[in-house]
């Protein structure tokens, strides 16, 4: 089972698990444990698979670490060489603790995405439950064919939630408070912090860098806010500050921004000009050739200042559109383009000059007709409803009360009575609907099982027609799913249905009994 | 459509006009029959441009003998690719209605640095390198070294040009810069060089402003321009600081340093030379002395730059006998540096005039005026003889020799400052010698002289009557022409008092108070509130502008408005302002709205617009008065009252004024187009102040918003802007101020578009 072409990062010996001595062996992708003179591994990890380590306090007698997997299982070594242990041990971790970060992300993409669609999906996460929960199907069947179907859906989407942009003061947010004794207090939210993040990257980093092996995080933000990164009106930055490497990085990003140039050439003020006077021609003053030394300290806080909020605002900028496509067009197109829009006159134009962008909607009726109840399957196109408007405005305005051949005054109230609730008319059944009869935790129950029927049913369908063995498996895997979800679901529940409502009202029967009947006539189909 | 203006068929590429393009045409057409200069003013986004070419296009088709070339001037690069770009659609238009081809010529011509296609010059970065490098390809020397040895690098662009390229024509056409460069790449000639050449019978010239102002380039380029050509200035507002410009020098230590080592590199050329190649020299002399200057044709390629002064000063005689061997010019030229070395050796302001410098430097140094005035001619000719490759290495000696010409030429309309140091750092030593211009009149007259019709056009032009008085020119017509507008979408507020009643105002005493400062911010704030998308500011001047940002940031009041907006502000460095605007104008794009703090006669107040959501106001904070302690401009006020009878108080308010109409104007473009103008100070209700607004703002001046404080001025806003986001559809405007071609006809509506022209 060991493959010999993986990177053997970390070995340690007589590391006992199950009581059991053997070698632990920390590997590229993941940790394997082999028992003493074999040359095989009982255990083996993905570092996918671990979600994080434990470690036995220190002072202990038995000197552990414990790995807790994602499914929730865990795997428990201990290190028994005498004189080394604790050593071997934090070595494990160090390594395990640069390792797993990394792993972390890939598996909990996938896990995330799962985790979100059960959690944005009610009617999956009972589908989830009925199916997976109870075992009928595997996880792994469940996800199979959703989550590319899914992965499609949302990529056309844009990830579903729309990126939240950044207040431009979110840094005045964190106004500092006096705590009342010769301090001061900032509040910051995971929003804001989230914020900084986002806006400045090199912070970020730092964070990453330092938390929480060098400071804690308060720790961090304290000095954020004393740094000089944050009040950056003044110029000397001390060596020591973490933060001077950021606003150093910052500068140089700024700088890059600018020496990159503009896109469009109608606001490049370096090219506005097409013959700019020859050095020491023209009034203008000449620009000072020592150019900072003979500016004042304020002079010179003041334009960091100015250079600090561009910065700030092109950043914030930045994070709010670092999603969106960058639309490539060549310098010279866009150019003409700005070219023919400066120069147009839309108003001196006749009315063809108007360009417009086309709504692009993905259920165009849904848009047309609003948010409408799901049970309603009909619905009138707005054409129909232009009509009946326009025909109901017709009657109403040729409308001309008979006033002649009115209705008595008692025959009218006699037809009020018999058409109230207890009148004549108003009664015999019939009237009932099943969702009045039926309480609405068995409703529930019906429309539960109906999805999940449905579910097993198009794994079932999905099979067909069968081409590989692989699909032929299948097959027969659903046909015993969809027996066991008979006999372990359907069963009870219709039993259920009918020792509490046979005698009451008969005509249901059959409407219970449909997934029933669905089925055997899957069961004949298989067989 | 097709126009009547009196009398003369006019092809209008669109459906509709506006009634007072009609007007500007009428005008337009006036001038051009008198054969007279025009001052014409109409609001930025009222079509001026497509006007101007509509009229006289139609005008030259019909008159072909009468104005035979447009030289058509603007500013920026930008402005004259749009112009371009408009006069495509104009040809287009009448391509499809004449069914006829297109026999005219038109094209851009921009510096080389925009027009170069080989493939290494063209990456340099800047003008001057692309010039330098340029002209070491090219330079007649050179070319005739690459024939003897082929091996010397030449540009093969221009070599093909210079073959094949001037026999045959450029076919008619509309050529942008692109195109041009198009064109060359196809034929494998040099885009500039072709272009200077075919200005020469093109119908229609493109080009900004410094290829007929500057002596230096106009001397180049456009000395062979027909006399019958219309001339047009646009966005002409400022063209007085361009002539002035174009005929200053400064001079300061590290140019005389510079000049030095040049000097010493033209010394050891001149002995190297001597030993191996003393006929070149010999040769010189004997052309010198014969006045032959430009007797082995003066090669296109070989001038960098011509003679700094304008060409009816130019002395047409003989290079005298005392600077005619290169030995004796090096030697005169040290002499003339030693001199201005000294000069700035001082410790206390000096400020004289040309003939008390000529008189001065006559004593010192024994420098008689005549061999000054041919200093810069006589280092074209020597830098040529030398055969000096890299001419960009000999700008400071070149600056020098400029200086020594123009200072001898003229003894009216200039003076000489030299200062010890700058008034804000009076401890660090920096002299500079200031040859300043102070007669724009001199720089423009041979304009004004040679070509028959020159139109002087922008959307702020006033008060009218200054620029023919300070231009030194006598127009045919001057007028002023309002926006005709279905629905008010300009709306001009003064704030002159902040809620607390304090006034508000720049005023040099009170600028720093406080109250004032903290007036603005809150102006500001309560204006990011209620503004959707873009938003900007204007300031006096930058200093101005660095000390409120920076007690904004103390008070907090920045961070309060970047609650409602992302802050932009414009930095003394050109690369980073262009980031700033461009993503302040992606802020404005996305929807989160934007301000961008500004200053009033930078950068970005000259030469970009803010159309639509990129202005839906403009602040313009203060009344931006140019920086009065200079000595450069109290010579100028002086020189202005002396020889105009202008008052000082009179210019600086202009002058301030049009600043402010041009920042505030910025923001509006067209009739569909809306933006507050908001100018907080209290000074602007003056009645002096505000009778210099150009007319389309004065008029939506009411005298109810003259004194507002900011309360009532977030009021007024709101209510504009709510009205003003209202659809507004073409139906609206059709009859009002915009016409059908039967509207356009009607006698009543003809007698209104008569009343829109004001005369001054």
């Amino acid at each position: 089972m060991a493959s010999l072409s993986e990177e053997v990062l970390l070995v340690v010996k007589r590391v006992r698990q199950r009581k059991q001595d053997g070698t632990l062996y920390l590997m590229a992708e993941r940790l394997a444990w082999g028992p003493e003179g074999k040359d095989r591994f009982t255990v083996s990890h993905l570092y996918a698979d671990i979600r994080c380590q434990k470690i036995s306090p220190d002072g202990k007698a038995k000197i552990q670490l414990q790995l807790v997997l994602h499914t929730g299982e865990s795997t428990t070594f201990h290190f028994a060489n005498e004189s080394t242990a604790l050593k071997d041990r934090d070595v494990a971790k160090e390594l395990l603790q640069q390792l797993l970060p990394k792993f972390k992300k890939k598996a909990n993409k996938e896990l995330e995405e799962k985790n979100r669609m059960l959690q944005e999906d009610p009617v999956l996460f009972q589908l989830y439950k009925d199916l997976v929960v109870s075992q009928v199907i595997s996880a792994e069947e469940f996800w199979a064919n959703r989550l590319s179907l899914n992965s499609v859906e949302h990529s056309l989407s844009n990830n579903n939630k729309q990126e939240v942009g950044i207040s431009a003061a979110f840094l005045a947010d964190i106004r500092p408070q006096t705590d009342g004794c010769n301090g001061l207090r900032y509040n910051l939210t995971t929003d804001i912090i989230e914020s900084i993040f986002r806006t400045y990257p090199t912070v970020k980093q730092k964070y990453a860098e330092n938390v929480p092996h060098n400071m804690t995080e308060k720790e961090f933000w304290t000095r954020f806010f004393q740094s000089h990164y944050f009040h950056r009106d003044r110029i000397n930055t001390g060596l020591q500050d973490i933060f001077s490497e950021c606003a150093k990085e910052d500068e140089k990003g700024l700088k890059s921004m600018v020496t990159q140039g503009v896109k469009n050439p109608m606001v490049d003020l370096l090219s506005l000009e097409d013959k700019t006077l020859d050095e020491g021609y023209g009034t203008a003053t000449v620009p000072t050739t020592s150019n900072s030394s003979n500016k004042s300290l304020r002079e010179n806080s003041n334009s960091a200042i100015i250079k600090r909020f561009n910065h700030h605002s092109a950043m914030v900028l930045a994070a709010g559109l670092r999603k969106r496509h960058q639309i490539l067009t060549s310098l010279f197109v866009a150019f003409q383009v700005k070219l023919q829009e400066a120069i147009e006159y839309d108003d001196l134009q006749g009315d063809s000059g108007r360009k417009t962008i086309s709504l692009n909607l993905k259920k165009s009726d849904r848009y047309s007709h609003g948010p409408i109840p799901l049970q309603s399957q009909h619905y009138s196109t707005s054409q129909d409803i232009i009509n009946s408007i326009s025909i109901i405005q017709h009657e109403m305005r040729s409308y001309k009360p008979r006033l002649t051949q009115v209705m008595s005054s008692s025959a009218a109230s006699s037809a009020i009575t018999a058409l109230s609730p207890g009148g004549v008319l108003m009664q015999g059944g019939g009237q009932q609907t099943i969702n009045q009869l039926v309480p609405t935790d068995v409703q529930s129950e019906l429309k539960h099982l109906y999805t999940a029927a449905g579910e097993l049913l198009r794994h079932f369908w999905s099979c067909f027609p069968i081409s590989t063995p692989f699909l032929e498996e299948k097959v027969v895997k659903m046909k015993s799913n969809l027996e066991k979800f008979q006999v372990m679901k359907l069963r009870p529940f219709q039993e259920k249905i009918q020792r509490q409502y046979l005698s009451t009202n008969v005509s249901s029967v059959p409407f219970f009994a449909f997934p029933v009947i669905f089925f055997f006539s899957v069961d004949n189909f298989i067989s | 459509m097709k126009l009547n203006i009196d009398g003369l068929l006019v092809y209008f590429p669109y459906e509709y006009i506006y009634p007072e393009q009609y007007s500007y045409m009428l005008e337009l057409k006036r001038t051009l029959d008198a054969k007279g200069h025009g001052v014409l003013e109409m609001p930025s986004g009222t079509g001026k441009t497509i006007c101007l070419l509509s009229l006289i296009v139609a005008y030259q088709k019909a008159y072909p003998l009468e104005v035979t070339k447009l030289v058509y001037c603007s500013r920026t690069v930008p402005e004259i690719e749009k112009v371009v770009e408009e006069l495509r659609k104009l040809m287009d238009y009448y391509a499809k209605q004449t069914e006829a081809k297109n026999d005219f010529l038109a094209l851009a011509l921009s510096s080389r640095k925009n027009l170069c296609i080989h493939p290494e010059v063209s990456a340099l970065r800047f003008g001057k390198e692309v010039d330098g490098k340029c002209h070491s390809l090219t330079a007649s020397y050179i070319r005739a070294q690459h024939r003897s040895n082929p091996s010397q690098p030449v540009c093969q662009f221009y070599e093909e040009f210079d073959a094949v390229g001037r026999q045959v024509p450029i076919p008619p056409g509309i050529y942008n810069l692109n195109d041009l460069k198009d064109f060359g790449r196809r034929k494998g000639w040099c885009p500039y060089f072709l272009a200077r050449y075919a200005i020469l019978h093109a119908n229609i010239v493109v080009y900004s402003y410094h290829y007929l102002l500057d002596p230096k380039i106009a001397d180049l380029v456009s000395k062979e321009l027909a006399k019958k050509s219309v001339v047009v200035f646009d966005e002409a507002h400022n063209i007085d600081n361009v002539c002035i410009d174009s005929m200053s020098v400064n001079i300061t230590r590290r140019t005389l340093d510079r000049c030095q080592t040049n000097v010493e590199t033209l010394q050891n050329t001149i002995s190297r030379i001597k030993e191996t190649d003393a006929a070149k020299l010999q040769e010189e002399y004997r052309r010198l002395v014969e006045g032959l200057k430009e007797a082995n044709v003066a090669r296109e390629t070989d001038m960098y730059l011509s003679n700094p002064v304008l060409p009816d000063d130019i002395l047409q005689e003989a290079v005298p006998g005392s600077i005619r061997t290169a030995e004796h010019f090096v030697g005169f030229m040290k002499r003339f540096l030693e001199y201005l070395k000294a000069r700035l050796r001082i410790h206390h302001v000096v400020q004289e005039s040309t003939p008390q410098f000529l008189k001065d430097i006559y004593e010192k140094v024994c420098i008689d005026r005549k061999p000054l005035r041919f200093c810069a001619e006589r280092l074209r000719s020597l830098l040529r003889t030398l055969e000096i490759a890299d001419i960009t290495d000999f700008s400071a000696i070149t600056l020098i020799s400029h200086f020594a010409t123009l200072v001898s030429t003229y003894s009216k309309g200039f003076t000489i400052i030299i200062e010890p140091f700058e008034d804000r750092t009076p401890t660090i030593a920096n002299p500079v010698l200031h040859f300043s211009c102070m007669d724009p009149s001199i720089a423009i007259k041979p304009v004004f002289g040679r070509f028959q019709s020159v139109i002087i056009t922008s959307g702020t032009l006033s008060p009218l009557d200054i620029y023919p008085r300070i231009l030194d020119f006598r127009p045919v017509t001057v007028a002023s022409f309002t926006m005709t507008l279905a629905r008010t979408c300009l709306c001009p507020l003064i704030v002159g008092r902040g809620n607390d009643q304090v006034a508000m105002t720049s005023k040099f005493e009170t600028r720093e108070d406080f109250a004032v400062i903290r007036n603005y911010g809150n102006l500001l704030l309560e204006m990011s509130a209620i503004v959707p998308d873009g938003i900007v500011a204007f300031f006096t001047s930058y200093i101005y502008m660095e000390n409120i940002v920076a007690s904004w940031y103390e008070q907090g009041i920045l961070e309060n408005i970047q609650r409602n907006k992302l802050i932009f502000i414009e930095t003394q460095d050109a690369a980073e302002t262009s980031m700033a605007l461009e993503k302040y104008q992606e802020a404005c794009e996305n929807g989160r709205g934007a301000i961008l703090l500004s200053v009033a006669r930078g950068k970005v107040s000259e030469g970009i617009d803010f159309v639509h959501h990129y202005g839906r106001a403009v602040i313009m904070f203060g009344v931006p008065y140019v920086y009065t302690q200079s000595r450069i401009l109290k010579a100028r006020l002086e020189y202005l009252r002396d020889q105009f009878q202008i008052r000082e108080n009179d210019f600086l308010t202009f002058d301030a004024m049009r600043h402010a109409a041009q920042c505030v104007g910025r923001a509006i473009r067209g009739k569909t187009d809306y933006g507050l103008m908001i100018f907080a100070d209290k000074r602007y209700a003056r009645a002096d102040k505000r009778g210099k607004l150009p007319r389309w703002i004065q008029e939506h001046l009411t005298d109810g918003s003259l004194n507002l404080t900011i309360d009532e001025t977030v009021q007024l806003g709101k209510q504009f802007l709510r009205q003003m986001a209202q659809p507004f559809r073409q139906e609206d405007q059709l009859g009002l101020s915009l016409l059908t071609l039967e509207q356009l006809q009607s006698e009543d509506m003809l007698q209104k578009i008569a009343q829109i022209a004001q005369q001054a």
